[in-house]
């Protein structure tokens, strides 16, 4: 089995989206094809891919080989070659194979979602081209395909985001998304650039780097892990770059599932995770990445206990649980990140689609508030939802329990009792706003009871039943000794740096109890408010936090409004007034200095004539003074 | 000697009539010196051995060519009044003549470089019309029967434009 | 002085710029025609004294060539003369401006 297969993990679903591409060009402009047929191209792509990742992560067991295919010279410059290149080692491998798993679920989601809607075949070729570049992404082997992976998602998520394009809203919200984004891609940008200087002599892969760049100033490698993680903050909705995410709701909800809770923010995280070499040689700049992370989770988590929009709630969910993953990676854990985000995709995949669900049966309301009671009418969904909620609180056994419970112990262990203790205080307010969800949504009584359910099919409830499955199970990979579990993804991910652990066991329980005793605080909290709550009772739309602290206006004014009016300058002023009128007048007076000329031409004989006489004493002038 | 002074007399007659020419506001008055000016030229040549083409200049030139010009002149009957207004004509002479002169220069002493030879007048039947005869039509035939063809057209010319007017009017 | 080349050119050259002056300063048809005759009889003049300095007769055959065509012309240009009289009443040349370039300034 040779190493250009890893080259059909991208290709496949590249190829697929091409193909499905102009299958829909056809049936918009010939005839129409009918959907389960753009259905075998889009939902075969990921679990092909998935197939081929198991592959090659059957061959990695037991070893640490690394496999690298350079599929073709790119760019030869002067001697200096870059290749397409792609590498799969443990840490890659693991990431293809959950992103192609629950990539594979949430497109059998989608061809149930989305199957009323004229533009099932372009969705689907927005949705494996995504496929496609987070693949490219994750298998690059240098920081350049990397980039285009990373750009390629960006992209699609403009694209999907902006679906329902015919309402100027959602537009407006892939704008914000791909910009903000953009800002996140300069810093990477500029990284690239200053790695290349330094330490890119013998080539710009992940391998030849990790060797180049043992050897330069600290200081420039601080400046590197900065950018980079600009980057990282565009892309995975940081603080202060994260503005993009709750607006990015108003694409369809398995769009809100694939890229924003299991795949696209969690590139920040790989793209740290990957650079594990230079974060290691720099533990500032992985200090200052741990403070943002525990600032944005905090925020987050604080404007989503008001909220009232469902998936806006569980955007800003999202945007702390990644704020705790950028904990774990400042601080050297890095397994310990990408564990959870591997139990994160599950659960927050599922709660997305549950959610899509709800909204679905309720004839697309999306106000918790306007529901109500749905544990006996869809039970299901129900019960789905449950387990993903008690997973995200970080109650035992379920997956996020043990994945947040090393989150934290990372924190502690590092000294940084301070995050330690934002966290915990995180982990509080989580529980309580996901709680609040769940018995605002499907416990209290609703007055609308003879409401009509629109009925769902099966491609949306199996993928829930299995990332529910999922959520339960996923969170033993990772079940660390003290409990008698091997903590096999530390295993598995063991050359990525982790620091030994300094805390006793005592101690080790004592966090653990504490954080147990976190998420139940916030469920009894949410318990007492909303278990019996009156949907009648109107809330409160107004106050400081549900407004979001005003950052959005705060942009607008200061940043936004400012461009605009440069732009508006520009554009009327400068451009209208000053270059037109310099290109005009240039182009008026060529003509009006011919018109001069041509007056030359009188008809006048002797005016002629008199001419043809300076001409000939110049000449001869000319002739006299140089022929002597 | 004497032909120096014979050239002398004939180049101030030359120039002379031709200044007049040039400056005399009536078109007769400058008729009449070009025809002085025709004359002294046809004197040039016969000092430089050309009798023959002394001749035909007096003949054709100063007795076909300026006569015909004279009977225009007198056709059309100017006024004095009728002339057309020349205000700037000295100031343009001058800004010409100064214009020229490097011109002449270049020409004179391209000229210069010549050797010497003597310009005598030769005897020995030169130019005579006989061997005058002899040339044009055993060297120069061809251009010959092509004036003829010239004049033809000319003549043909000429009656063109006189009957154009005779069928507008 | 009647024995150099020089001379003899020097008095044509003379003659040729008179009739070149003639030819741009003045207005009246008639006199630039008399102008054009003079240059004529100039070049006749250099021819001639080059086939007397190389003793040969063909400058002389050229030279009574030129008298002939100056004849040809002569004819031409009287009948013009006489037309364009009959055309505007006067004898100035500027007047006769009908090929000049239009006015378009104002596009």
């Amino acid at each position: 089995m040779s190493n250009s297969l890893l080259a059909w993990i991208v290709l496949i679903p590249l190829l697929s989206s091409v193909t499905l591409g102009l299958m829909y060009l056809y049936s918009i402009k010939i005839s129409k094809i009918p959907n389960y047929i753009f259905s075998i191209f889009a939902l075969s792509a990921p679990f092909l891919s998935f197939a081929i990742g198991i592959l090659f992560f059957l061959k990695m067991i037991g070893n640490d080989d690394i496999f690298v295919y350079e599929a073709y010279k790119w760019l030869s410059v002067d001697g200096y070659n870059m290749y397409m290149g792609f590498m799969a080692d443990r840490l890659s491998i693991f990431m293809v194979l959950f992103v192609t798993f629950v990539g594979g679920f949430i497109h059998i989601y989608a061809s149930g979602y989305m199957k009323d809607d004229e533009g099932y075949g372009k969705f689907f070729f927005y949705f494996n081209l995504f496929l496609a570049s987070m693949l490219l992404l994750v298998l690059g082997y240098s920081p350049i395909i990397m980039f285009m992976g990373w750009e390629g998602v960006g992209l699609c998520s403009y694209f999907l985001i902006s679906y329902y394009y015919e309402d100027s809203e959602n537009v407006k919200a892939g704008n914000k998304a791909f910009i903000a984004n953009r800002v996140g891609d300069l810093g990477f940008i500029v990284a690239m650039i200053t790695m290349f200087y330094y330490a890119g002599a013998d080539g710009l892969d992940f391998a030849h780097l990790e060797i180049g760049l043992a050897s330069v100033p600290t200081n420039v490698l601080t400046f590197i892990g900065c950018a980079l993680f600009v980057g990282a903050i565009g892309k995975s909705a940081q603080i202060p770059l994260y503005v993009w995410l709750p607006d990015a709701m108003a694409g369809p909800t398995p769009v809100s599932a694939l890229i924003h809770a299991a795949t696209m923010v969690t590139a920040g995280l790989y793209m740290v995770a990957r650079f594990h070499f230079l974060y290691d040689l720099i533990p500032n700049v992985g200090l200052f990445i741990a403070y943002i992370g525990a600032a944005s989770a905090l925020f987050a988590a604080v404007i989503a206990t008001k909220q009232t929009d469902i998936k806006k709630i569980l955007a800003y969910s999202t945007m702390s649980q990644l704020g705790y993953m950028f904990i774990a990676v400042g601080l050297g854990g890095y397994s310990v990140g990408i564990f959870h985000v591997f139990t994160h995709a599950f659960f927050k995949a599922l709660l997305f689609m549950g959610a899509g669900a709800i909204i679905v049966t309720l004839h697309h309301e999306q106000n918790i508030f306007k529901m109500g009671g749905m544990k006996n009418r869809t039970p299901l969904i129900y019960i789905t939802m449950l387990v993903a909620t008690l997973a995200i609180a970080g109650i035992p056994p379920f997956a996020g329990f043990f994945s947040k419970d090393e989150i934290l112990l990372t924190a502690y262990n590092s000294g940084e009792y301070f995050i330690w203790g934002v966290g915990v205080f995180t982990a509080i307010l989580t529980s309580y706003y996901m709680f609040r969800l769940l018995f605002v949504v499907f416990h209290g009584t609703n007055y609308e009871k003879n409401r009509e359910l629109h009925p769902l099919s099966k491609s949306i409830t199996i993928p829930l039943v299995v990332l529910a499955i999922g959520s339960i199970l996923s969170g033993f990979i990772g079940v660390p000794e003290l409990l008698g579990g091997h903590n096999m993804i530390g295993v598995w991910l063991l050359n990525f740096g982790e620091h030994s652990i300094h805390v006793g066991h005592s101690a080790q329980w004592y966090l653990m109890g504490i954080n147990v005793f976190a998420a139940v605080v916030g469920i009894l909290i949410a318990y007492k408010k909303f278990f019996k709550y009156d949907m009648r009772i109107e809330p409160e739309q107004s106050g400081l936090i549900w407004n979001k602290f005003y950052i959005d206006e705060l942009y607008d004014r200061v940043i936004v409004q400012k461009f605009k009016k440069l732009s508006l300058f520009i554009s009327y002023r400068i451009d209208v007034k000053v270059l037109d009128m310099i290109v005009m007048q240039l182009s008026k007076n060529f003509i009006k200095s011919g018109y001069v000329i041509a007056r030359l031409q009188n008809a006048n004989t002797r005016f002629y004539a008199f001419f043809m006489l300076v001409g000939i004493s110049v000449m001869s002038t000319y002739l006299l003074i140089v022929m002597r | 000697m004497v032909v120096d002074l014979i050239f002398i007399v004939l180049a101030i007659f030359a120039i002379g009539g031709g200044v007049g020419m040039i400056l005399f506001a009536q078109p007769m008055y400058s008729a009449l010196s070009l025809i002085v000016c025709l004359m002294a030229l046809g004197g040039v040549f016969a000092l430089l051995s050309a009798p023959f083409l002394f001749m035909v200049q007096i003949i054709l030139y100063a007795g076909a060519i300026i006569t015909l010009l004279l009977f225009i002149i007198m056709f059309l009957n100017i006024k004095n009044d009728e002339l057309p207004d020349e205000p700037n004509k000295i100031v343009t002479i001058a800004i010409g003549a100064v214009l020229l002169i490097p011109f002449n220069i270049l020409i004179l002493k391209a000229f210069n470089t010549f050797p010497d030879k003597p310009m005598n007048i030769l005897g020995n039947d030169f130019g005579d019309i006989h061997s005058f005869g002899i040339e044009l039509f055993r060297g120069w035939l061809v251009p010959f029967e092509l004036i003829s063809m010239l004049l033809l057209a000319a003549l043909v010319g000429a009656v063109v434009y006189a009957r154009k007017e005779k069928i507008d009017g | 002085m009647a024995d150099s080349l020089l001379s003899y050119i020097t008095l044509a050259m003379i003659l040729f710029s008179i009739g070149f002056l003639g030819v741009i300063s003045r207005k009246n048809i008639f006199i630039i025609y008399m102008s054009i005759e003079l240059m004529l009889n100039a070049i006749n003049i250099i021819f001639v004294a080059l086939g007397r300095y190389n003793e040969s007769t063909g400058p002389q055959v050229i030279a009574m060539i030129v008298i002939a065509i100056a004849a040809a012309e002569a004819a031409v240009f009287l009948s013009l003369i006489v037309v364009l009289y009959r055309k505007k009443k006067s004898l100035n040349t500027d007047l006769f401006t009908s090929l000049k370039q239009k006015d378009f300034s104002n596009e």
